[in-house]
């Protein structure tokens, strides 16, 4: 058979540097004895858009032996491509898709992902699923070098594309030299040691084979209540009697609902809990205590419900200092000042106060206004200040006052309320009672997202007669509740609920 | 000063015979064209060929020493009118421009120019937008070709062919008094390669001579009875000249075998891409050995007849590789072989797909089809495997259209505009060309129409009705310059407009590589910048008019309700100012660096959200859609859904503050100042704070330590 050249692709991402790993190879391709091709289709793409740098090395003894000169290709032929690197983990899929994977090809991608707009712009979790990925792309290619290459290019302050580059020479599915790739990276002079470093450890994690990254570590389950204080050990042995199902879930609440309030707003959480301990124990079936575990997570976010407390009080905690400087990258000994942005409005002010203060003033349009010329809108405060410290610190021991407070007041009675509907529901459908339970994920956030949560939450509660009404009333509910999240203006929901109630009047 | 620089890559263009020039197409071609002895060179920036607008601009020393005029063009109708220059005279010019949009633009001037015919050799480099990558609409420039009577030149792309295409091109448009297309697929412009170089020429008779020795000819100006007399030259006599010359210089090639009963006919762009699919089947080497006959349409237009008869006439089949719609070859190729009565079967898009992109593997399977039936004995004998997965994964893998970039100034005028539509309801909004487009995208889904750059406003006009909506309408600085002043401003003056017009200013012509044009702040050595657009529209008597700082969004909120509102009739403009990102960060970045490792006081602003507070509702991003704003997972294991959380990637726009404050989102996000080589003060300040802040910390944790669970 003929010489045929080494076709290489890179997927990746505009802002990704393909472009550079591509100069790099073709750099580097030539001072190894190729004659070298590369195109690329950058545009508008580069703006962010999945791009492809294609790349052809012909081995220029042979051109001169023929005397000719080589036809190489412009894009990659489907089921032709002997290296394909994935700046990212749907991009080697995209190459999948694609048909850009075969046996023939060595595979080196980066198991990281890049969130794309569609997946981050959920109510809830629109993250794709990528085991399926993984599997297929594994049974497509002859060969595959997986690791999580952004981190490794973080590890060494490298460009990911310094480590991609490592990563196809450890590889050896390319015939070109360490040393003439990293000749490449000097001459082109920019940031050369760093992207040396990330170069050499890309090298070597490749040429170690790098674990698979399905082989991700479990979580251990927490060991329970180990020295635990005084104040809450009597709570943590009442966890001691419940179902291992239930145990770590409710452990988690009251850790949560604990850390919320006090020791007393832990026991009143267990109190109710054991509600629907008792209702699990009664039946037996298959999804033995799945009201139980499911009653236990979502009254633990019900209870620890989002005030300004608990703003403040996170804020301003000595872990969240530590946790900002790890977020935004800040060595040690750098200073490091912090701004929030506080929007309070009359509402989140009159929440801590005893309703009988709260109602009147809220009712007032003058006491509003007021307040809302005295909050004066957007507020930043300076959380590393000590002005600003103070000032939050101070919100954050109002927790003293929190039980008188009208949104305790409010937030209890549409907990019994809510509670007290499940346990209605529990005895006829218990199926429909979980999905009551799980009804509470809608109530999140703050200000106009909090009171939209709640509006689409009591919409729901107020059809729950009518869905029951359905051939499978779980699956209605949880359909609605889909519904709910699957779009802001409320337009899907309002969709849905009238799927519910017209589906009724077609049975009737 | 545009978004790549190309100053260490220009220096190569001085290289001479017989050297080895490397580099990209539009590099080459921009060295052919210097090697040519052109006298002026004009364009205007788009996708494939900002490049060589930025090749040109980046050259302009070389240039000068060599005497070639060099024009970054206010639009392509400006670039295609500026080779009226080798109308009288025997100057050579070029032009170039992404098409087919460019094309359109340019086409009133290069009918005129078709028409009056040119005495030096006219070249226009089209970019040819088609097929993946690309961001407009799939036509063919083929079309503009036949109606003016211009050559239209398709070279193989590989960068002697592209060189060599260049030159001879000029030589065709002076032997045929006609001005020539030179088609450049994106990847040809965009690959790299090397060529063996000439020594750049000096034009004999400059722009000098001309300008000082004027010549006028009434029959070259199209006007009765010229413009008569010119379609009949255009036929008689230009078509038979450049056909001649076609033919004696071979620019068409006959390559593979000499015999056979079929063959295979190819437009020279897509010559590498046959070859691969052939190679593919069994059927050629690397070297494009094959002894399937194959003729090259190095020249797409006109076809040289008798070329055709020749290679056809001993045939039975021939498959014909012709790439878009309509199929301007196939028809005609069938009617030569018609009216020279040859009955060999001419077989193209009844194998090939009727439109979109050529790929090697549509390609192949084509050849393989057109081989069953006309040559079995080579067809393959089992179907190539179809490797593209029809699994789930296709269903898995998101859609990545290009978006705004890290802290784009745009991105905040969208999140005011859907923050604007919640109070007062929806309104239609008429886009136009440029970055700002990915407003249609998720997660701003805002804008109805684009009916082409500068016509933002243009494509509103007909809404004139008296409603209780306004309409808005979007323009980029480049759009405006380009010809939104006159199309789109001047006519909503005149036309008594009540509508509004958000103009974004961002200093460059951003989607295109951050070329710089009239508004640009930057000082430019050979370009007169800083002509603010403010003045131009109050200029041209539009009376409602705000400038405003587009990161600003409460205020960008209140402009644009206001201009929504307002009792005020007349066109309202609203002019968004802000440098792009890209840009800015590419000309502020290196110096914070360098203070930095100076050791001066530098601080860096970025954002971040705390992972306790956000409840992972995502609002934020849908207000904001910034690549650096992105989700992870929650650490609470209680929660089900992601956190947002702001990358490393963050410049500190401040969008995502803005957007919490105006919004009234959530309190999670923080912006982080980072101190680098901080002063006495700051650092005296901060011991002290700390000392004060972490005695606080200590005693809340002294109180949650009595309700400590014992594993945190």
């Amino acid at each position: 058979m003929s010489v045929r050249p080494i076709k290489i692709a890179v997927m990746a991402l505009g802002g990704q540097g393909g472009g550079v790993l591509a100069d790099w190879i073709v750099k580097a391709g030539e001072r190894a004895g190729y004659i070298a091709q590369s195109t690329s289709v950058p545009g508008v793409a580069q703006r962010t858009g999945a791009t492809i740098y294609y790349v052809e090395l012909f081995p220029r003894s042979e051109a001169e032996k023929q005397g000719k000169e080589p036809v190489l290709a412009l894009m990659p032929a489907p089921g032709d491509v002997d290296i394909l690197l994935a700046a990212e983990m749907m991009e080697a899929g995209r190459a999948l898709t694609r048909g850009f994977l075969s046996s023939q090809t060595t595979l080196i991608a980066s198991a990281h992902r890049i969130y794309a707009i569609g997946e981050k712009i959920a109510m809830s979790d629109g993250r794709q699923d990528t085991d399926a990925v993984r599997r297929e792309v594994d049974a497509a290619v002859g060969r595959a070098v997986w690791f999580d290459m952004e981190k490794t290019a973080e590890d060494a302050g490298a460009v990911i594309s310094a480590v991609m580059l490592g990563a196809l020479a450890g590889s050896g599915a390319s015939p070109i030299a360490r040393e003439i790739f990293e000749e490449e990276i000097r001459a082109g002079g920019r940031a050369v040691e760093r992207n040396l470093k990330g170069f050499s450890f890309g090298f070597d994690a490749a040429a170690a084979g790098a674990p698979p990254a399905s082989a991700r570590q479990s979580k251990a389950p927490p060991a329970i209540g180990v020295g635990a204080a005084r104040a809450v050990k009597p709570l943590v042995d009442r966890l001691a009697s419940m179902p291992e199902a239930v145990r770590s879930v409710a452990y988690q609440g009251l850790k949560k609902v604990v850390d919320h309030q006090d020791a007393r707003y832990g026991a009143l959480y267990l109190d109710r809990l054991e509600r629907f301990l008792r209702i699990d124990a009664a039946r037996n079936g298959a999804d033995l205590h799945r009201l139980s575990s499911a009653v236990a997570k979502y009254l633990a976010l019900a209870m620890a419900y989002d005030d300004v407390v608990r703003v403040a009080d996170q804020k301003t905690r000595r872990s969240r200092f530590a946790r900002f400087r790890e977020d935004v990258r800040a060595p040690d000994d750098q200073i490091v000042r912090v701004w929030e942005f506080m929007h309070p409005r009359p509402e989140e002010i009159c929440d801590m106060l005893p309703s009988a203060m709260a109602r009147p003033l809220l009712a007032s349009r003058q006491a509003r206004g007021f307040l809302s010329i005295m909050l004066g809108g957007g507020r930043r405060v300076a959380t590393t200040n000590v002005s600003g410290f103070l000032m939050l610190n101070a919100i954050a021991s109002l927790r003293f006052m929190r039980r008188a407070s009208s949104r305790y007041q409010s937030e209890q009675a549409r907990i019994d309320d809510w509670l007290a509907l499940i346990e209605k529901s529990a005895g006829a459908d218990y199926a429909f009672a979980c999905e009551i339970a799980a009804l509470q994920r809608l109530i999140k956030g703050y200000g106009d997202t909090h009171a939209r949560g709640l509006s689409n939450y009591g919409r729901i509660i107020a059809a729950l007669d009518q869905m029951k009404q359905a051939d499978d009333p779980a699956k209605a509910l949880r359909r609605v509740r889909d519904a709910a999240m699957s779009d802001e203006n409320g337009d899907a929901l309002q969709a849905a609920l009238m799927k519910i109630g017209g589906s009724e009047m077609a049975a009737a | 000063m545009a978004e790549r620089s190309f100053a260490k890559e220009v220096e190569d263009l001085r290289i001479g015979e017989g050297e080895v020039f490397r580099g990209e197409g539009i590099l080459a071609v921009t060295k052919a064209l210097l090697q040519s002895g052109v006298s002026y060179v004009g364009g205007y920036q788009g996708a494939p060929i900002s490049h060589l607008m930025d090749v040109l601009s980046d050259a302009q020393d070389i240039l000068g020493e060599l005497g070639v005029h060099f024009e970054a063009s206010a639009s392509e109708a400006a670039a295609a009118a500026m080779l009226a220059a080798s109308v009288n005279y025997p100057l050579r010019g070029a032009v170039t421009w992404k098409s087919t949009v460019g094309t359109n633009v340019a086409s009133d001037a290069l009918s005129q120019l078709a028409s009056s015919g040119v005495t030096g050799g006219a070249l226009v480099i089209l970019g040819e937008d088609y097929g993946e990558g690309s961001s407009i609409m799939q036509e063919r420039s083929h079309a503009f070709a036949m109606k003016s009577q211009m050559w239209l030149l398709d070279p193989r792309p590989n960068l002697s062919s592209i060189v060599n295409a260049v030159e001879k091109g000029f030589e065709l448009s002076e032997a045929s008094n006609t001005p020539v297309f030179l088609e450049l697929r994106i990847r040809a412009c965009h690959v790299y390669g090397s060529f063996v170089a000439k020594n750049n020429a000096r034009p004999a008779f400059g722009l000098k001579n001309a300008m000082e020795n004027p010549t006028r000819d009434y029959g070259r100006i199209v006007l009765p009875p010229s413009n008569f007399a010119h379609e009949i030259e255009k036929i008689d006599r230009r078509r038979p000249a450049a056909i001649d010359f076609i033919k004696k210089h071979r620019l068409n090639e006959f390559l593979g075998g000499s015999k056979g009963d079929f063959g295979i006919i190819v437009q020279g762009g897509l010559y590498n891409t046959l070859n691969r699919a052939m190679e593919l089947l069994g059927l050629s080497d690397a070297f494009g050995e094959t002894d399937i006959p194959i003729y090259c349409l190095n020249v797409a237009y006109p076809l040289i007849d008798d070329e055709v008869k020749g290679f056809c006439l001993d045939k039975k089949a021939v498959l014909l590789v012709e790439e878009g719609q309509p199929d301007y070859i196939e028809q005609a190729v069938n009617s030569i072989l018609r009216n020279a009565d040859i009955q060999t079967k001419v077989v193209g898009k009844e194998v090939l797909p009727l439109a979109g992109e050529y790929t090697s593997g549509v390609i192949r399977d084509g050849l393989a089809s057109f081989l069953e039936k006309h040559a079995p004995h080579l067809a393959p004998t089992a179907k190539p495997a179809n490797v593209a997965a029809q699994s789930e994964v296709a269903s898995i893998v998101p859609q990545r259209p290009a978006g705004f970039c890290t802290g784009c100034p745009e991105r905040p005028v969208f999140s005011a505009m859907k923050q604007v539509e919640k109070e007062i309801g929806k309104f239609h909004v008429s886009c136009d060309i440029g970055c700002h487009l990915f407003s249609i995208l998720p997660p701003f889904d805002i804008g109805n129409t684009t009916m082409g750059y500068g016509l933002g406003w243009a494509g509103a006009s007909a809404f004139g009705a008296d409603a209780s909506q306004r309409t808005v309408s979007m323009m980029g600085d480049g759009g405006f310059w380009h010809n939104g002043l006159t199309s789109g401003v001047g006519n909503a003056v005149f036309n008594k407009n009540d509508n509004v017009l958000i103009i974004i200013d961002n200093g460059y012509s951003a989607a295109t590589g951050g070329q710089d044009i009239l508004s640009s702040r930057a000082v430019n050595r050979t370009k007169s910048t800083n002509n603010p657009i403010a003045k131009a529209v109050k200029g041209v008597g539009v009376e409602w008019v705000e400038e405003v700082h587009t990161y600003d969004i409460a205020r960008m909120k209140r402009v644009l309700k206001e201009a929504m509102t307002t009792a005020a009739k007349g066109p309202k403009i609203i002019v968004a100012q802000a440098e792009c990102m890209l840009n800015k960060q590419r000309r502020e970045k290196p110096l914070r660096d360098n203070a930095i490792r100076e050791g001066k006081r530098v601080v860096r602003a970025r954002y971040g959200v705390d992972p306790d507070t956000c409840t992972g509702d995502h609002s934020c991003i849908r207000l904001s859609g910034c690549p650096s704003l992105t989700i992870r997972d929650n650490p609470d294991p209680l929660r089900d859904d992601p956190v947002a959380y702001v990358n490393n990637d963050c410049v500190g726009c401040g969008v995502c503050g803005e957007n919490a404050h105006a919004a009234i989102l959530c309190p999670s996000f923080y912006r982080a100042e980072l101190i680098y080589n901080p002063g006495g003060l700051d650092q005296f300040m901060a011991r002290m704070r700390a000392t004060i802040i972490s005695f606080l910390q200590r005693r809340a944790d002294r109180r949650r330590a009595k309700l400590s669970f014992g594993d945190a």
